[in-house]
């Protein structure tokens, strides 16, 4: 059995959001020992956003915690209380991680202050998330997924072109949090790797405006090479990238990225005369003319059902894709045959299959170890076993709500 | 002449075989943090990316790309035609003295070329691979071709996304290709970590398919529970409301082509903002705020639960306040209540906005073809091992004397036959 790329690594969780449980959970799921810290009482807001077995809400059910939290040991901590802010620090003098996404200022009434915690451990890594940075003048603005979405210009480029109508649009779930929990995710590992070399950790600052701002491909640059504005569905200044749909009433994506995929594509359409129009004659062209362009499409497409025409193009190299629903992937026979889903058993929801593994690797495997904790179901573990806390002493602080 | 600088991954080094977006996205973060990047490109077959716009001035050149300029900053470029038995060998060597390899070409593309993980090994005992293919390395579709774009609607996230009642919908970029290019960057630091700790490389297979429905695992687990598709239902979502985008005062001087079109200076004259009300207090003081005091007390908005119910009169009520006023004034009036509330920005706006420039985000460096353009930058600081983009995008090529001379130790004789031959190309 191959060893587990984070043995022996412990991560402290204070999140709020997705953006720390995400990036905790690529931590977690590799093997390091995270700590789920969770206010008593409510616990970690993501128990109540389901979704439910059956719509009925339950603390233990909500997939969304379900998904998120596999492999985390939960403990309560009221770090409101002095006496709750203490146990962080003892906890943190044993931890090589803490991630959290809490706001600047709620950051500070809570105790997750990096000074303080460096003075607990100088070989600490901590990541702090938050909307908008550390500094600058947004700093302290409240902030959700779709605010933060707006504020990196994403939601300006989604949405449906030519339809001025139509607002800008957010993408399904909370994006902006699992990409700033991934980039904190990559930072924290870059800070490891320099604490090996250096025995010091240090803070990392991570902005999700930036985050986003970072990835919206070609729609920001556009501005400073050209003094374009960016437009819904970013700039799509080749095409066909479009969606049709097919016979069967499946949704096509139907992309020519190269040249030579385009060329392809109109012999599996039986070289039809248009094609050879000089208005279609290269990727720009067809952009510009791509009204032309797209009832030709559209009248070709109609007569497919989606998954004959996904495989004849790939047959042919050309990059399809089907807008695939949840019940597709989860009976795909390529997501099966290298055991994406995992099956999961988690005492209060049952079996359910999850998604797995987002990449593989050879040396040190991605696994589930345990199903998503209970609210508080480790506070004997990590407060006793780990922190030698007496029974006496966890029953008072049990009863003075602060675990 | 700038140097190569400092950063967490200072002394390590990428034999970079990735092109189009996903792979150089990862090889950007490594980038960020020090690691010295070698991208292998060839005339041959340029990357995609050169050949995409906006381009300095809308004139095309394989160099005046912001599209590739973004994405490849801080790396070093090489010219090296693999198609050719002498370039494999030579990237090979380039290998050897490397810690990590990535590529991103379609399934099996870098077994044909002789530069699978087998090979690779035999010359690096300890290189950390990544294969970033659209699909994975084995199973059924191993082979089929993808690019970022497709991996929105092949992950299930365009059913998901989009108007209530209309089609599926695109999120409005490639966003397969950044998300598998973090996720890629994560696993790679991962190897790495554990090869320090242990001296063990070893090989990863990312299949971006896979890494993209990792973002929707709420949705399959409703799925998995209850047998259902959750419905597009535009901004909304079920535990908060209002949370829309709205629409503002038209833009003084703006155009109403601004929101289809694809060039034309005029801006935008479709102006909007984002309101999202997390708690029933948010909620209170959003009716203040608007001086629509009297519906705190109305009784279908008290609960989210009725907002929810009213959601239609609800967002009617906004819109009414909102559609007479300037996106930013909303902002200022709205955070200085606490609630939370920003325009959708637009690329004019990201560059000239008060607080990314504070925070020092962007990134202007002279670059030999394009000079100096306003680049977005790194996304976190490190107080202790601060991460800067020490230069721009190469031009192709740029580093052939460094890698070849100095890296590998050819003489410039040796240089010039390779290049004579088509090799260096």
């Amino acid at each position: 059995m191959p060893g587990r790329a984070f043995e022996g690594l412990t991560v402290i969780e204070c999140g709020d959001t997705l953006a720390a449980a995400y990036g905790a959970k690529l931590m977690a799921d590799l093997g390091a020992d995270v700590i789920k810290v969770e206010q008593p009482g409510q616990g970690d807001p993501a128990r109540q956003l389901g979704p439910f077995p059956g719509g009925e809400p339950h603390p233990d059910k909500s997939g969304l915690f379900l998904y998120l939290n596999c492999n985390k040991q939960g403990v309560t901590l009221d770090l409101r209380e002095s006496s709750g802010r203490d146990l962080l620090h003892r906890l943190v003098r044993e931890a090589d991680v803490l991630i959290h996404d809490r706001p600047p200022k709620k950051a500070a009434e809570l105790g997750l202050d990096y000074e303080q915690l460096r003075s607990e451990n100088e070989r600490l890594v901590m990541a702090s998330i938050t909307p908008f940075g550390q500094t600058g003048p947004y700093r302290d603005y409240n902030a959700y997924d779709i605010t933060t979405g707006s504020a990196g210009g994403w939601t300006w480029i989604n949405g449906w072109p030519g339809n001025p109508d139509m607002p800008p649009l957010k993408a399904y779930g909370e994006q902006t949090r699992y990409q700033s929990g991934v980039n904190a995710a990559v930072a924290v590992m870059g800070a490891l790797f320099w604490r090996l070399k250096s025995g010091r950790g240090q803070h990392i600052d991570v902005s999700a405006q930036e985050c986003i701002t970072s990835i919206i491909e070609m729609a920001y640059t556009f501005w400073p090479y050209m003094q374009v504005p960016a437009v819904r569905w970013g700039q799509r200044p080749i095409h066909p990238i479009d969606f049709f749909q097919c016979r069967d009433g499946g949704w096509i994506f139907v992309l020519c990225i190269e040249e030579q995929q385009w060329q392809s594509f109109v012999e599996l359409m039986g070289s039809p005369e248009w094609a050879t129009w000089e208005v279609f004659g290269n990727r720009i062209v067809r952009a510009s003319n791509y009204d032309a362009l797209r009832p030709f499409l559209e009248e070709w497409v109609s007569e497919w059902d989606m998954d004959d025409l996904y495989r004849a193009a790939q047959q042919k190299r050309i990059p399809f894709a089907p807008a695939s629903n949840i019940a597709d992937l989860l009976s795909s026979e390529q997501l099966k045959a290298r055991g994406f889903f995992v099956e999961v058993a988690h005492p209060q929801a049952g079996t359910l299959k999850q998604a797995g593994a987002p990449f593989k690797m050879s040396g040190t495997p991605w696994e589930i170890r345990s199903p998503a904790p209970a609210l508080g179901q480790h506070n004997a573990a990590v407060f006793g076993a780990r922190l030698g806390l007496s029974a006496d002493e966890m029953k008072s602080l049990s009863q003075a709500g602060v675990i | 002449m700038a140097e190569h600088g400092g950063g967490p991954l200072a002394g390590i080094r990428v034999a970079d075989f990735t092109w189009v977006w996903a792979g150089p996205f990862c090889t950007l973060q490594l980038a960020h943090m020090g690691a010295e990047v070698i991208r292998m490109e060839s005339m041959r077959r340029a990357c995609v990316l050169r050949m995409l716009p906006p381009w300095l001035g809308g004139q095309p050149g394989l160099n005046r790309s912001g599209y590739f300029n973004q994405y490849n900053q801080g790396k070093r470029s090489i010219r090296l035609d693999l198609s050719k038995p002498e370039a494999v060998e030579i990237a090979a060597k380039l290998v050897a003295t490397s810690d990590v390899a990535t590529e991103n070409f379609a399934g099996g593309v870098i077994e044909r070329l002789g530069l699978g993980y087998e090979a690779l090994r035999r010359v690096k005992p300890d290189i950390v691979m990544i294969s970033m293919s659209g699909y994975g390395r084995d199973g059924p579709e191993s082979e089929y071709v993808s690019y970022g774009p497709a991996q929105v609607p092949l992950s299930g996230m365009s059913q998901l996304t989009g108007y209530k009642d209309w089609p599926p919908m695109h999120v409005g970029m490639s966003y397969g290709d950044p998300n598998a290019g973090l996720h890629a960057a994560f696993a790679v630091l991962s190897a790495l970590y554990h090869r320090e700790r242990t001296g063990q490389g070893q090989y990863i297979d990312m299949s971006q398919w896979e890494s993209t429905i990792a973002l929707i695992g709420d949705a399959v687990l409703d799925y998995s529970m209850n047998g259902t598709q959750p419905p597009r239902d535009g901004n909304r979502v079920g535990h908060m409301a209002p949370h829309g985008v709205f629409r503002c005062a038209p833009a003084a001087g703006g155009s109403t082509s601004g929101a289809g079109a694809q060039t034309g200076g005029g801006l935008p004259e479709d102006r909007w903002v984002s309101i999202a009300c997390g708690s029933d207090d948010e909620w209170r003081s959003l009716c203040r705020a608007m001086g629509r005091p009297e519906l705190v007390d109305d009784a279908r908005f008290r609960t989210l639960a009725g907002r929810k119910t009213n959601e239609d009169d609800l967002e009617a009520a906004v819109s009414e306040w909102t559609s007479s006023l300037d996106p930013f004034e909303v902002t200022q009036r709205l955070q200085a209540a606490g609630v939370a509330a920003f325009p959708p920005l637009m690329n004019r706006e990201l560059s000239e906005d008060p607080h990314l420039n504070e925070r020092g985000f962007f990134v202007e460096k002279e670059h030999p073809e394009v000079g100096v353009m306003k680049h977005a930058g790194i996304p976190w600081r490190m107080s202790e091992t601060p991460c800067e983009v020490w230069r721009a995008a190469p031009v192709m090529g740029q580093d052939n004397d460094y890698v070849y001379g100095e890296l590998l130790g050819m003489s410039s004789q040796q240089i010039a036959d390779l290049t004579e031959r088509q090799v260096i190309f």
